[in-house]
This record gives structure tokens, C-alpha cells and sequence, in this order.
């Protein structure tokens, strides 16, 4: 049973047309890796199913229902969170504010705090300090983190390897398949070796649209298929 | 497309319509004057009162808001520019040349010459600016700088100069074509002669190289960077042109209107150069001489049913018009170009049974 | 680019402390700067005259942050430029005034609005109804724009004939038959657009957008024709066109006098059940057409008891007060001018709280994709209350009496020392200088507590977390499930709200007139730049300064200032003093083009 189901979605931003047909089948309790080359609509494809960039055409299915053009706050409060890419923390917000502001209801948070704090130990440390003072991978943290608070069964994550050093890459990657045993993810991710080792499925899009999908082990061996769509996507793993 | 040398008569061919306004606009007083006032062609020339002598009048302060306007339109419109201390640009050729004439008694071409400095100097003063700022706070800093000039202009410590809040009056025409009080057809002319001049530069100006730099300008301000423009001196000669043209403006306004008053240089005129080129589409040029007509003719009558609930209606249609047609009249009816070739092509069908529909 | 190596703590503080002077090395000197001119300045004078001197600048400050405030929180969350901020301060100022020398015309005002804003406490009806709306026939549709179109219509004959009568003789009316037909002419032409509008309506997701929009309108239309015509029904004394029509200023000077009787208020000219019946009707419409013209709507919240329960309060609240209106005037008009002046701050500010959130909703909101288009709206709006104020008001400037706790003289008075301040003298005399008990203590005192107020909610609350984070990255905040748009309407109206309040404040220590908005909306922009546009503390930084420096150039003014080229003394006149400001402003955005505490790059 799928939780999450794009049909044939077609999106413009302006008058450009960014997605040309996306199709997507996220299983429920898997992580599923959205895989293309930079540009190829990844991030925008997250952003139509959360109504942020709102679909054209095609429809988007949450959990049986057809979510195409509602509010975005609406649909996020279905229980889809969304980690940004460049870790889109507000650093005027202390790190415990930016964690409290993703609650849905009073004491989301300090029901999850222990399992939060569990997969990011760093946190617990900055709780005061304002959101400017983090590292680069410490925000990447509190972004993912934000996005645990409320009781979300879809996570929609965004490059979270992007610009992390190595050891940070391994840390980041634990957290994400400590979380998948609570939630549903899709993740985009260019470092293919880091998909490949999260993920139970693959998409790929290419220029605006889906044009193969199956199961992570079967792409893994594929050479060919790797490096015609994803190309330099392969190399810069550790 | 073949490009072609532009000889004078292909412009000529070209601009048919604008040809067909002119000659209109000249014969407008005498239709008035034999149709209305019933009386002879002589009438106009002989500068006496009636309708004809009251729409000439009208016909200027809608020629010299039409100058007005174009060249804010030049700046918000087609550069991007948004600037609120356009009115400054109208006051400073108003207020000079009527100051260089009534109290340094100057010789008209002198004063010209003066206003066209100022006009200069002020475009720089705002270059100055634009070096730091940009958008929003641009707007506010030439907001800033037109209520200073507001503000000093009516205060009474220049009085004896600006006539401080009653503004400037008992400035006398230099040359017969000025008087407007006296030479009212042959005033008329020449604000239409200026129009109709600086229309036709702004529209060749735009069709230039440069024009296509202040249009990259409001569209994408770092890709002209990127291409190698340097996009300040392009804004510069923008607002030089721009201030110029507007202080032109100015210049006839002090000739026609007998007290020249602070509230040109106020927010409230900026507004309205807003509202005449938000009639007549933003960014198109000939919607600055539509929207002056309309705006002038419809402040007019408003003014005349409804007296001082005008300006509550004026402001009801403003909105109306930002929200629901917010491509002006000329913006409006370019965007159905299309539309209305195909409505006559298929009324033309209509009417000649011999001709098939070619498709 | 971020690099996690970590540093030896002690030298990355040495460090920081070292990039920040130089980082902000413009905004120190700029500082540094005024505090050198502000003490030159104080120094120049004696301790009772720099005291009042600064304690006038505070008052100013304390208005315009109130102006400013709101515009600075509106800008930061919305990129809204409200250039129709200053107006609502007008507006303020305006209907406090109403409310505190005409208690009854409030009253006679008041009944027919809470006839019209009761239906709107009904929403999850009109929104459930507003989507079947969206299922009806196009048939149904047609008809109710012709229906909107004919209001309209007959709407303009009505005020063109009235207009047309007052007009010169012989001259006109030809020319207004003419209009007439021409005006007919565009109204059918306007008909026969819709008409196309209606054929094209093929049901399709566009089609069906553009039709409930046209729909909403029409609706809007006959709401509003309703409630205008039902309107007129209940006499509000205060205007009656013929006394204030001889002799406005003379008006004007008896009302603020109290030397002019309230009128006995006219009767009804149709049965009052049937004005009441029509009033909650255009209430009923208009509250359906907006909730129409929102393009989505999400799930409807059930109609519990509880709306119901708003809906009859305040029926019933209006039957009540019309009929106990002149028991009730008696009352008001009994009560000390103090307890007076506060119900007119609370009516003002909750006034400007719901024109805020009307504006917001109806003519903002449709225009979030095109901001240019935004502050232009914002400048038509303070161009029509401006006019709607002249209309209602009036042209005359207005004084306010000081409230009572505020205005003792005779024995005892003026107060002294800080104590003073409660004494219930007009004036109070602290270091040797004399201040007014209202200007510089009252107005000063409320301009703080809103800071703390606001800053309170902005740091400690949740709504206040929202809108901080709202300001660095509201399509986030949205994507945490946030209703974004609700809280843009909640601050826009909150920001009207309070420069409301600055309007009721400022009308007993600077009066009214039909510009006092247009002069504080400067004022407040010009703080607003100063502080960096979106940066609440810089909001009230940049009033305090204004302020002050306005208060000081006008002390120096009387006195002179000895400029070194000039042989005599250089004394400004009072009108120039804003310009001061203004340099001010324009002198430090080139400097620092992000404002004294704003951030550099967004």
C-alpha cells in the first residue's frame, strides 16, 4: 500500500515548465531515493507535493486522498515534513524555537525530545544558542530534526549530505534510517553512494519527468543506467 | 524578418496614426470653435473666449501631464526604476525657470538653459543615490529627497523666491508663442509640437541599443551585469532623460498655470503620474499620452458632477484598475492584438461574399 | 561554504569580537557620530530647556513608533510597504475624536455596523456556502452579476442625479443626459462582457476560478447597496449636512467647545425591523463574497454553538443599544472626559484592527505575486481615506480637549517633580522645566509599554515565534503546516491596529486635520530606514531618533544655530523641521543602505 502517489504531475514555475510528467510510488515505511542530474526538477517535484509550487496538471495522493491543490500548511498537516535543501533553519530563532515552531499541537516536542536528542546528541548541547551560531552540519541536524517534531509518516528530505564533511555524512546517515522505522521518506540525493545505501527504491527524473523507478539493488549493479542519468553524481561520494 | 534601411517615408508610413492625431489635434480648436461656439475659424486665432479657447486650455494641461507622465514612464515603466520623487523632476524645471524670469528677470533662453542644468544636477543627485541603494530602499531615499525639496519650497524662509505655500505667481510670458493668457492657440501648438517631439524621441530611444539595455535593466538587472553593460551608466542617462523631459514639463506648466503651487512637487503629483501611466499601461510609452487624456478628462468631469467626492472616486478607480487591469489600456489592447485581427478578418469575410476565408 | 574545524575557543572569541568592529565599522562611526551631534547639541543648552527638549522628542518618537511599528512588522513579515499606514493613524485620530466629544453619533453608528459585521461571525456557513456557490449553474451566476451590475448601475444614477441637480443650470444637464446615455451605453456594454464570460464558462478549473471572482464581486455589490441604503436610515446627528454645510470652521469650534447640543435623533423613515432586516442581509452578502473570493478553501471548521452564540450577542447587542440609546447618551455624556477618552482608545483600535484585517484580506492578499502592484494598492487605499474622511468629517481641522486626569489646574498645579506626574495637573515641573502631563508623560508612557508589549509577544509567545520566523522565510514556515496567510492578516491588522491607537493619542497634543497621516507616515518610513527596514527594535530606534532631532532643531530654531559662514544666526522656520529628518534618513541609507540594525543582505 502506497503512501504517497504522483500521477503524471506537470508543474510550472512562471512560464517555465519545470516538471513534464512525474509519476511516483513511495511505499509506506520505505525510503525511497529521487535521483537526476542538478536541474532535473527533484526539488521542485517535493515542492509540488507539498503544494509549495502547486501542480498544473496530474494528481498528487496522500494516503488514499487527493491532496492536489490544497494549502500547503494544510498539507503538511496531514503529517508530511519537509527538510529544505541548504538547511533552511530560521537563524534569527533559538534552536529550541526552531524545533518548538514545528509543532502541531502543545507537547509534540517534549514527547519527542528524547528520541530527537537521541539521534542528535549535539543538539541537546545549543539548545539556547540562536540559529546564526550553528555549523553548517549542525544546522543540517536541526533541520532534519524540526521536521521530527510533530508525528509526521512522510519526511520529504532534501540533499541532506549536501556540503557535510564525511564523518558528518555518516552521522546524518544513521539518523535518516534510525528515523525511517518511525516514518516514510523521500529523500533527493545526489551522492548516489549515499542513496544507494539508504534507500529501498530509486526514481529518476530527468528534465522534468520520471523515466525509470524499481528497486535500489537492481540499479546498484546497473553501471550503464548510473552513469547516463546521474553522471558526475557517482563521484563525489567518500 | 529582412531588416530594412528606415527611410524618412517608410517612418513616415509607419507612424500614420500618430500623423492622423496630430492633424486632428490641430484642427480639434477650429471644429470646436465653428461646431460649439459657432463661431469662425478667425475666432481661434483671435483668442476669443468660448469652448474652444476652455478645451484648448484643457488640451495643454493634458499635453504637459503627458510629458510628465512619459518620462516617469520611462523610469518605472521600461527601466524598472521605482522611483517616488518624480514630482521633484516636474517642480525643479517649474520653480527654476519661473524664479529665473520673475526675479532674476532673465532672458527665456537663459532661464532655459538654467532649468536644463538643474535638470542635470538633480538626475546626478539621484545617480548618487542609486549607486548605494536599490528598490525599495531607492524608493524611500528619492521619496526622502522629493519631500525635502517639498518641504523647503512652501517653507517661508524662501518666500520672497517660491511664494511659500501659495507657490509662485505673477510670472509673465518671455515671448508671444508662451502667453497662454493672450497667444492661447499658438501655446497650444507648441506644448502639442513638444509632446508629440518628446513621444517620438522616447520611442526611438527605446527601439535603440540603449533602449534594449533599460528593459534588460528591469527585467534582470544581473544578467545585464553579466553581459558586460554597466548597467549605472545606462540608469544615469535614463534618469537624465527622464529629468529633463519631466523638467520640460515643469517649465510649461509655469507658463500656463498663472500660480505655480507646491503640490507639484508633493507625493500626491508623483501619484499621479502613477495613475496616468497605470491607465494607460505601465511600460508602453503611448500609454502615458492615453492615460493623461483620460485621467485629466476624467478628473474633469468627476470634478464637475460630484465636486469634492471626485478625489474619493479617483482613488476607488485607481485600485479597481491595479487590481483588475493592471496592463493599463494600451498594455490591454496590445495583449488582444491578436484577438481583434481575427474579429476583423472575419467581419471583412463577412461583408465581401466574393472573397473566401483563406486558411 | 562552511568548514566544521573547530578553533581554540578563547581565539575565535578574540576573533569574533575583531570581525564584528570591522564588519560593522560603518555602523559604529555612524553611531558614534550622532551621540557626538546629539550631546554638542544638549550641551548648548541649559537643564530646563534640554530636559523638555528631550522628553518632546520622546513624545514625537512615541507616535511615530506607534506608526512605525506596525509598518516595520508589516514590511519584515510581508515585504508590504503599507503606504496607507499613516492614514489609518488618521483614521484613528478621527473616529477617537467621534467617540469622545459625540458619544451619541458613535452610538447612532455603531448599531447598524454591528447589524453588519454580526453575519461574519457566522463564516463556516458562508464558507460552506461559498463552495456550493462554486457547483451552481452558470445560469445562476449570470444572474447574479447582472444583479451586482444593477446595483452598481443604479447606484451611479442615483448619486449622478443628486449630483446633477446641485449643478449649474442650462449648461450641464445637456451634457448629463448625455453622459447619462453614455454611461447606460458602458453598463450594457459591461453587461454584454459578462454575457460572453457566462458562454465562455466551459466548467473547466480556470472558468470556474474566474467566475467566482466575478461572482464575489456582484455579491459584494449588493451586500454593500444593501447596507449603504439601510444605512442612510439611521440618522447620525453629528452630520447634519445643513448646520455643518454654513459654517464648518464655526462647526467645528462648538463641537470642540461642547457648546453645540446633540441633536434629537430623527425617526426612522421606514419601519426600523425592516432596516435591521436589510443590514444584516448586505452583512450576510458581503461576508459570503469574501469568503468566495478566497480561491482555496481547506477544510470548514463545523458550526458549533459557540458561532451561533457571537452571532445573537451581537444582534442582540445592537437591538439593545438602539433602544437604549438615549439613556445611554445621557450616561456617557455623564461620565469624566477620562473614562471617555479610554473607551475612544479601545474603539479606534479595535476599528483599525478590522479595517487592517479588511484591507489585508481583500485587497492585498489577491496580489501576493505582484508586490510592485501591492504598495501602489496601499497608496490608493490612504488616497481614499483620506477622501473618505474629507467626505465625513469634513475639511475643517479639529482640536481635542485633553482628557480630564490630564488637564487639572488651579491650586497645586503645576506638580512637581516626578511625582507630579500623577497629580492630575496639565503640566508638571521636573528639573527646572516645564512639561505638559499629557504629551510627555501620558503619550510617552503608552509608546514604551507597546514596545515592551510587542517585544513581549514577539520574543515569548508562540504567534510571535511565527511571525519572526515568518519574517526570515514564511514559504517555510508554511511547510511546517502554519497557516502563513492568516498570520499575515493577523499582523497587518494588529500593525493598523496600533497606528490607530497613535492617532487616538496624538489628537488631544496636535489635533486633526486631513494630513496629520501623510506627516507621520513620513515620519515613520524615515524611522522605519533609519532602523533598517525590517528590523522591529531598529522600527523604534529610528522614531526615537526622529523625534528627538525634530524636538532639537526646533529648540535651536527659536534660539539660531551659529552656522560658520553666516554672519547671523540661522533660524529654520518650523515647517522645514521634518526636512531635518528626512536628511537624516537619506544621509545614513547612504551610508548604511541596510538601516542601523538591519541585516545587509536578506
Amino acid at each position: 500500500m502506497s503512501l504517497l502517489r504522483l500521477e503524471e504531475v506537470h508543474t510550472f514555475i512562471e512560464q517555465f515548465h519545470i516538471l513534464e510528467g512525474v509519476s511516483i510510488d513511495v511505499p509506506e515505511g520505505d525510503i525511497v531515493a529521487l535521483l537526476g542530474r542538478n536541474g532535473a526538477g527533484k526539488t521542485t517535484t517535493l515542492k509540488t507535493i507539498l503544494g509549495l509550487t502547486p501542480a498544473r496538471s496530474g494528481s498528487v495522493f496522500y494516503d488514499g486522498n487527493n491532496i492536489t491543490g490544497r494549502r500547503s500548511f494544510d498539507i503538511a498537516a496531514m503529517g508530511i515534513g519537509f527538510v529544505p535543501e541548504h538547511r533552511a533553519i530560521f537563524s534569527d530563532l533559538s534552536v529550541e524555537e526552531n524545533l518548538l515552531i514545528a509543532e502541531r499541537e502543545r507537547g509534540d516536542f517534549a514527547a519527542k525530545e528524547d528520541f530527537i536528542f537521541g539521534l542528535f546528541p549535539d543538539l541537546k548541547r545549543l539548545i539556547r544558542l540562536p540559529g546564526t551560531n550553528l555549523s553548517g552540519g549542525q544546522q543540517q541536524m536541526l533541520a532534519v530534526a524540526r521536521a521530527l517534531v510533530p508525528n509526521n509518516r512522510l519526511l520529504l528530505i532534501d540533499e541532506p549530505s549536501e556540503g557535510l564533511a564525511p564523518v558528518l555524512i555518516e552521522q546524518m546517515m544513521e539518523a535518516i534510517r534510525r528515523l525511517s522505522s518511525e516514518s516514510t521518506v523521500l529523500l533527493v540525493e545526489q551522492n548516489f553512494i549515499v542513496a544507494s545505501r539508504l534507500a529501498q527504491h530509486f526514481v529518476i527524473i530527468e528534465e522534468g519527468r520520471s523515466i525509470m523507478s524499481g528497486a535500489m539493488k537492481d540499479l546498484v549493479d546497473d553501471d550503464e543506467t548510473i552513469k547516463r542519468y546521474l553522471g558526475a553524481g557517482t563521484g563525489g561520494a567518500t | 524578418m529582412t531588416t530594412l534601411t528606415p527611410t524618412p517615408q517608410s517612418w513616415l508610413r509607419r507612424r500614420r496614426g500618430l500623423l492622423a492625431m496630430v492633424a486632428l489635434l490641430i484642427a480639434f480648436p477650429f471644429l470646436v470653435s465653428i461646431i460649439v461656439d459657432g463661431q469662425g475659424l478667425g475666432a481661434v486665432i483671435a483668442n476669443d473666449q468660448g469652448n474652444a479657447r476652455f478645451l484648448q486650455g484643457l488640451a495643454i494641461e493634458i499635453f504637459i501631464l503627458a510629458i510628465y507622465a512619459l518620462s516617469y514612464d520611462l523610469i518605472l515603466g521600461v527601466t524598472g526604476l521605482l522611483s517616488f520623487g518624480h514630482a521633484m523632476f516636474f517642480a525643479v524645471g517649474a520653480y527654476t525657470f519661473g524664479i529665473m524670469l520673475k526675479t532674476h528677470e532673465m532672458q527665456w533662453v537663459a532661464a532655459l538653459v538654467v532649468v536644463l542644468i538643474a535638470a542635470i544636477l538633480q538626475a546626478f543627485l539621484f545617480g548618487v543615490v542609486l549607486v548605494r541603494v536599490k528598490g525599495i530602499a531607492f524608493a524611500l531615499v528619492t521619496l526622502g529627497l522629493a519631500s525635502v525639496f517639498w518641504i523647503v519650497i512652501q517653507s517661508s524662509d524662501l518666500q520672497q523666491w517660491a511664494g511659500a505655500e501659495i507657490g509662485l505667481q505673477g510670472v509673465r510670458a518671455p515671448v508671444w508663442f508662451l502667453d497662454t493668457t493672450n497667444e492661447r492657440f499658438a501655446f497650444y501648438l507648441v506644448t502639442m509640437t513638444l509632446m508629440i517631439l518628446c513621444y517620438v524621441l522616447y520611442l526611438r530611444i527605446i527601439d535603440s541599443p540603449s533602449g534594449k539595455v533599460f528593459h534588460a535593466i528591469r527585467e534582470n538587472e544581473d544578467r545585464a551585469l553579466m553581459l558586460g553593460y554597466n548597467t549605472f551608466w545606462f540608469k544615469l542617462l535614463v534618469l537624465v532623460i527622464a529629468s529633463v523631459t519631466a523638467s520640460l514639463g515643469g517649465v510649461l506648466h509655469t507658463m500656463h498655470q498663472p500660480i505655480v503651487t507646491p503640490n507639484i512637487a508633493g507625493l500626491g503629483f508623483t501619484v499621479t503620474a502613477l495613475l496616468i501611466i497605470l491607465i494607460g499601461g505601465v511600460g508602453t510609452i503611448t500609454g502615458a499620452l492615453v492615460g493623461a487624456a483620460v485621467y485629466r478628462l476624467l478628473q474633469f468631469y468627476l470634478d464637475r458632477w460630484f465636486g469634492a467626492a471626485s478625489e474619493l472616486l479617483i482613488g476607488l478607480a485607481y485600485v479597481v484598475l491595479v487590481l483588475y487591469l493592471p496592463y493599463g489600456i494600451v498594455g490591454t489592447w496590445r495583449a488582444k492584438a491578436a484577438k481583434r485581427k481575427e474579429g476583423w478578418e472575419r467581419l471583412r469575410t463577412l461583408l465581401s461574399p466574393g472573397e473566401r476565408p483563406t486558411s | 561554504m562552511t568548514t566544521d574545524t573547530k578553533q581554540p575557543e578563547k581565539v575565535s572569541k578574540q576573533r569574533q569580537r575583531a570581525d564584528w568592529l570591522l564588519e560593522n565599522r560603518a555602523r559604529v562611526s555612524v553611531l558614534a557620530a550622532l551621540a557626538f551631534l546629539f550631546i554638542v547639541a544638549l550641551a548648548g543648552l541649559e537643564s530646563k530647556d534640554w530636559f523638555p527638549t528631550i522628553m518632546q522628542g520622546l513624545s514625537v518618537g512615541a507616535l511615530t513608533f506607534l506608526v512605525a511599528s506596525g509598518l516595520s512588522l508589516i514590511f519584515g513579515l510581508m515585504d508590504v510597504l503599507s503606504l496607507a499606514h499613516g492614514e489609518i493613524f488618521m483614521l484613528g485620530a478621527y473616529v477617537g475624536w467621534t467617540v469622545y466629544t459625540r458619544f451619541d453619533t458613535t452610538v447612532d453608528a455603531t448599531v447598524p455596523l454591528l447589524l453588519v459585521i454580526a453575519p461574519f461571525t457566522l463564516m463556516p456557513l458562508w464558507q460552506r456556502m461559498a463552495r456550493w456557490l462554486r457547483t451552481l449553474g452558470r445560469k445562476w451566476h449570470f444572474g447574479i452579476w447582472i444583479l451586482g451590475l444593477g446595483v452598481v448601475y443604479a447606484a451611479w444614477y442615483v448619486i449622478f442625479a443628486a449630483g446633477d441637480a446641485d449643478a449649474i443650470e442650462g449648461e450641464v444637464s445637456g451634457a448629463g443626459a448625455g453622459v447619462t446615455i453614455i454611461v447606460s451605453l458602458l453598463f450594457v456594454a459591461a453587461a454584454y462582457g459578462l454575457y460572453r464570460k457566462w458562454r465562455s464558462n466551459d466548467g473547466s478549473v480556470e472558468s470556474v476560478k474566474e467566475a467566482m471572482s466575478l461572482t464575489s464581486w456582484s455579491l459584494l455589490a449588493l451586500g454593500g447597496g444593501a447596507a449603504i441604503t439601510a444605512m442612510t436610515k439611521f440618522p447620525l446627528v453629528i452630520w447634519d449636512a445643513e448646520d455643518f454645510a454654513k459654517s464648518p470652521s464655526n462647526f467645528a469650534v462648538q463641537v470642540d467647545l461642547g457648546t453645540l447640543a446633540p441633536l434629537p435623533a430623527d425617526s426612522f423613515g421606514w419601519p426600523a425591523l425592516v432596516a435591521f432586516v436589510v443590514l444584516l442581509l448586505g452583512g450576510s452578502l458581503i461576508a459570503l463574497a469574501l469568503s468566495s473570493l478566497q480561491t482555496a478553501i481547506g477544510d470548514v471548521a463545523p458550526l458549533t454553538r459557540k458561532h451561533w452564540t457571537g452571532f445573537v450577542a451581537m444582534v442582540g447587542l445592537a437591538i439593545v443599544l438602539h433602544l437604549t440609546k438615549a439613556s445611554l447618551n445621557e450616561w456617557v455624556f455623564g461620565l469624566s472626559t477620562t473614562w471617555r477618552f479610554f473607551l475612544a482608545i479601545a474603539v479606534a483600535t479595535g476599528l483599525g484592527f478590522a479595517v487592517g484585517a479588511f484591507i489585508e484580506v481583500v485587497l492585498i492578499r489577491p496580489l501576493y505575486d505582484r508586490p510592485i502592484y501591492q504598495l501602489m494598492i496601499t497608496l490608493g487605499v490612504g488616497f481614499i481615506l483620506i477622501e473618505l474622511v474629507r467626505e465625513v468629517w469634513g475639511r475643517p481641522e479639529f482640536t481635542m480637549a485633553r482628557p480630564a486626569a490630564f488637564n487639572g489646574t488651579g491650586e497645586g498645579c503645576p506638580g512637581q517633580g516626578l511625582g507630579g506626574f500623577f497629580s492630575g495637573c496639565s503640566t508638571v515641573e521636573v528639573f527646572g522645566g516645564r512639561l505638559r502631563v499629557y504629551n510627555e508623560g501620558f503619550v510617552v508612557l503608552v509608546g514604551a509599554l507597546v514596545l515592551i508589549g510587542v517585544t513581549l509577544l514577539l520574543k515569548k509567545t508562540r504567534i510571535g515565534m511565527v511571525i519572526r520566523a515568518g519574517v526570515q522565510d514564511p514559504e517555510m514556515v508554511e511547510a511546517l503546516g502554519i497557516n502563513v496567510r492568516r498570520v499575515f492578516t493577523l499582523v497587518f491588522a494588529m500593525g493598523s491596529g496600533l497606528a490607530a491607537l497613535g492617532g487616538v493619542l496624538a489628537a488631544p497634543s496636535i489635533g486633526l486635520s486631513s494630513g496629520m497621516g501623510a506627516t507621520f507616515l513620513l515620519g515613520a518610513i524615515v524611522a522605519l530606514a533609519i532602523g533598517g527596514l525590517t528590523s522591529f527594535p531598529g522600527a523604534a530606534a529610528g522614531a526615537l531618533l526622529v523625534g528627538l532631532l525634530q524636538q532639537i532643531i526646533i529648540r535651536f530654531g527659536q534660539t539660531g544655530i551659529n552656522l560658520p559662514f553666516l554672519d547671523e544666526p540661522f533660524k529654520p522656520s518650523p515647517t522645514v523641521v521634518p526636512a531635518a529628518a528626512i536628511l537624516l534618513m537619506v544621509v545614513i541609507l547612504l551610508v548604511l543602505p541596510s538601516g542601523l540594525l538591519g541585516r545587509s543582505e536578506r
